[in-house]
């Protein structure tokens, strides 16, 4: 690994963590959408920041376009305030506005801007370790990995500082009103960084692969805990860990750096998204199941309670009468034997002595429908086991 | 540049059939509330494209639509699983559907563009759209899948209206609303995918918002929504050809939408029932009305203490009230409620009666 590399990979880690962080309170506020939209409109932002300076690392620049991410949020907020449309639409409406107009201004004025639409969408960095900050004469790194570094100290100020408010306003906002933390300012402020760290972002990684910066690593550490603390080191964790996977993946296929990142980001939310233990599709799939094959037990069981005559207890009938396919009326009644809840006799199936007060509590349980009821149940019936 | 031009013709055409059929499955898309969704499929295509050229090595942009199809497809099924099996929400899924297969997108055309295979330029004019590559085979294509979109909705036209307003009675009525969810879905994908190669994967979710976004300002009622819808729709796609046309270096897709934009915004403002300068218009109307009848309850009052209600009151009693003018006076007369005598007014027994019934709601006005 030479120099460059390392820079390369400091600067990536530094924007996976400076995005997971406002990322994760964004999905958790249910304003994922918001970040795609900021990081579309910053965009004419930079354009007139960069006619102005000419140098795409200079603070007036990033004032700028931050200012015109924050626009975008007051605009959308006021088309949806009118009525006219519904909040989505308005998103919709205008950050491809924005983005056009500056895709536009870019086009018109091609010759005289060093500023392509392809750095736009997948940012530089590759190139960034050579635009160097030369201070008093000696060289003191990338200029952006000053940049990204000021963002993220900044954002880690804010984060540690009001914590508390943010916790309290993402969660109740309510409650954070009546506590006196202004859920406006706590909102906007939000909103602030994240322009901020979209626009410090942009250059390394462009305009879109910000947003999966900001919701990847959050989505996939939402599906494992629910524990804001853990919440964020995990999307923290998964946000430097898909950088510097992506960064060598890149190496190896000579392909973006931004798009390898994204792709990495992906495929650790795809294996969050199967495997995740509780929340994951695959344990929802099968505790789907398990539920399934529980309620049918408890239908199989009531109706054996409340039949004394023998055909209707007999193996072959119940299938008939209660309508279940060949394979499921074997797993409720392999089920139900095994937990020693019925006998089988000459193919005539009855309840046990357990199988007989199991079932009295269930229905009891779903008369009354009292979770006081399940606390001293759950031991015995699986259904509420979680 | 000749505006009669065979080529300028195809690519009128093409534009403007593009935005008929976004305007009108755009029209579902926003009252359904999935105007993100679009966005999400259009970026969620780019990888289908890139894949559909590794496996194919052709550039015909049929192959290629196909792949962004099948990619747009998955992804919006992805979308739904995301919503449904965990505790995710919508904006949550899709952005990270957007991102995560934009990214991917973006590193098969990187990819793509390093390998030795001279066939690979102009793959990434789906980022933005390039309608002057548009062919007379293009535009045949969309012509038929125009016509298949028509034809299934007015087929379907009931239960789409049905599930659009109300999804439980649609439900208990007996539809099978998954298959209608399903079905009109799946034409807003293809409606995506048909507008890629001239509008762009980025800028594609306008293309379908914008024209239903304006004409749902202009009316209350859906076929003629979906119809106003079709033609702020084409008329976008055309004038944002002619000008991009007119121009170097413009790219069709940003153009359109701007068009599409100045629709959305006239119709925001000017749009007689829903419009912000009505609605302003209004409101200004309703408080000079309010302090019409300020004035004209303080008069009552003051009328109230003397026998005769038409007895004459100076003017200058009104001084401490605030509500008064000059203007409020003359239009109080005009409405025959006073009459006015030099530096005096009266009530009429007309203005009397309105004024003792003006907080009374059991009063019928008019």
């Amino acid at each position: 690994m030479n120099n460059a590399q390392v820079e390369i990979q400091l600067i990536a880690s530094l924007v996976a963590i400076a995005c997971a962080i406002p990322g994760t309170f964004l999905v958790l506020r249910k304003m994922a959408m918001i970040s795609d939209a900021i990081s579309h409109s910053i965009l004419p932002g930079i354009v007139i920041g960069f006619f102005i300076t000419q140098d795409l690392n200079s603070p007036i620049l990033i004032l700028l376009a931050a200012l015109t991410g924050i626009i975008t949020v007051v605009l959308v907020e006021y088309i949806q305030k009118t009525g006219l449309v519904k909040e989505d639409t308005a998103i919709g409406l205008v950050f491809p506005i924005l983005f056009s107009i500056g895709v536009i201004m870019i086009a018109k004025n091609a010759n005289d801007v060093h500023l392509d639409i392809d750095a736009v969408l997948l940012g530089e960095l590759a190139f960034t370790p050579f635009d160097r900050l030369i201070w008093f004469g000696t060289d003191v790194g990338p200029k952006s990995l000053w940049l990204i570094g000021g963002i993220l100290v900044l954002t880690l100020v804010l984060l540690f500082a009001f914590f508390k408010e943010l916790k309290v306003s993402t969660f109740d906002e309510g409650l954070s009103a009546s506590l006196g933390f202004s859920p406006i300012l706590i909102h906007y402020g939000l909103m602030s960084v994240s322009s901020v760290t979209t626009v410090g972002a942009f250059e390394a990684v462009g305009a879109i692969l910000v947003v999966a910066l900001m919701i990847a690593p959050a989505a996939s550490a939402y599906l494992l805990t629910t524990n804001l603390k853990k919440m964020l080191l995990l999307a923290v964790g998964f946000g430097v860990f898909s950088a510097i996977s992506g960064y060598w993946l890149a190496h190896t296929l000579d392909a973006s750096i931004a798009g390898s990142i994204t792709t990495m980001l992906g495929l650790v939310f795809l294996l969050v998204y199967l495997f995740a233990p509780s929340k994951g599709v695959i344990a929802v799939l099968y505790r789907e199941k398990q539920q399934r094959t529980e309620v049918s037990l408890l239908t199989f069981l009531l109706h054996l309670k409340n039949h004394d005559e023998l055909e209707e207890r007999h193996v072959n009938h119940l299938r008939e009468h209660i309508n279940w396919q060949k394979v499921r009326a074997k797993s409720v009644l392999d089920l139900a034997l095994k937990n020693n809840m019925i006998v089988i006799n000459k193919n005539i199936v009855s309840l046990t002595e357990k199988g007989n007060t199991f079932t009295t509590k269930a229905i009891d349980y779903i008369i009354t429908n009292k979770d006081a009821q399940i606390e001293d149940m759950k031991d015995d019936f699986f259904l509420f086991r979680g | 540049m000749n505006f009669t031009d065979y080529t300028f013709l195809v690519i009128a055409i093409g534009t403007a059939i593009l935005g008929a059929v976004c305007g009108m499955l755009g029209s579902f898309a926003v009252l359904r509330k999935q105007s993100l969704l679009g966005d999400a499929i259009s970026h969620a295509a780019l990888p289908g494209i890139a894949i559909a050229f590794l496996i194919t090595g052709a550039k015909e942009s049929n192959v290629l639509l196909l792949g962004a199809l099948i990619s747009g497809l998955v992804g919006t099924f992805w979308i739904r699983g995301i919503i449904t099996k965990t505790h995710l929400k919508s904006d949550t899924a899709l952005g990270l559907i957007l991102s995560l297969f934009f990214g991917f997108g973006m590193l098969l055309l990187t990819f793509i563009q390093k390998q030795p295979n001279a066939n690979q330029a102009g793959l990434d004019k789906y980022l933005f759209g390039q309608a002057a590559t548009l062919l007379i085979a293009d535009v045949y294509l969309m012509a038929i899948v125009t016509g298949l979109c028509l034809f299934v909705l007015l087929l379907f036209w009931k239960e789409f209206k049905i599930l659009l307003f109300d999804a439980d009675y649609t439900k208990t009525l007996g539809f099978n609303t998954k298959f209608i969810d399903v079905l009109i879905t799946s034409f807003i994908v293809l409606a995506i995918v048909l507008g890629l190669q001239t509008v762009g994967v980025v800028l594609m979710s306008a293309m379908l918002l914008a024209p239903a976004a304006a004409a749902r300002q202009w009316t209350n009622s859906l076929s003629t929504m979906v119809i106003l819808a079709a033609v702020f729709g084409a008329f976008s796609g055309v004038f944002g050809t002619v000008i991009s046309a007119s121009q170097n270096n413009l790219s069709t897709g940003p153009v359109i939408v701007i068009v599409a934009g100045v629709f959305v915004l006239v119709s925001f403002v000017f749009s007689p029932s829903r419009g912000l300068l009505f609605k302003q218009i209004r409101f200004m109307k309703n408080r000079r009305d309010l302090e019409l009848y300020k004035t004209l309850s303080f008069m009552h009052h003051i009328a109230e203490t003397h026998e005769d209600i038409s007895h004459p009151h100076s003017i200058k009693l009104l001084n401490n009230f605030q509500g008064f003018t000059r203007k409020t006076l003359q239009e109080l007369e005009e409405k025959n409620y006073i009459t006015i005598s030099g530096l005096n007014w009266s009530l009429t027994p007309e203005g009397f009666e309105k004024a003792s019934n003006l907080y009374n709601q059991n009063f019928k006005d008019e």
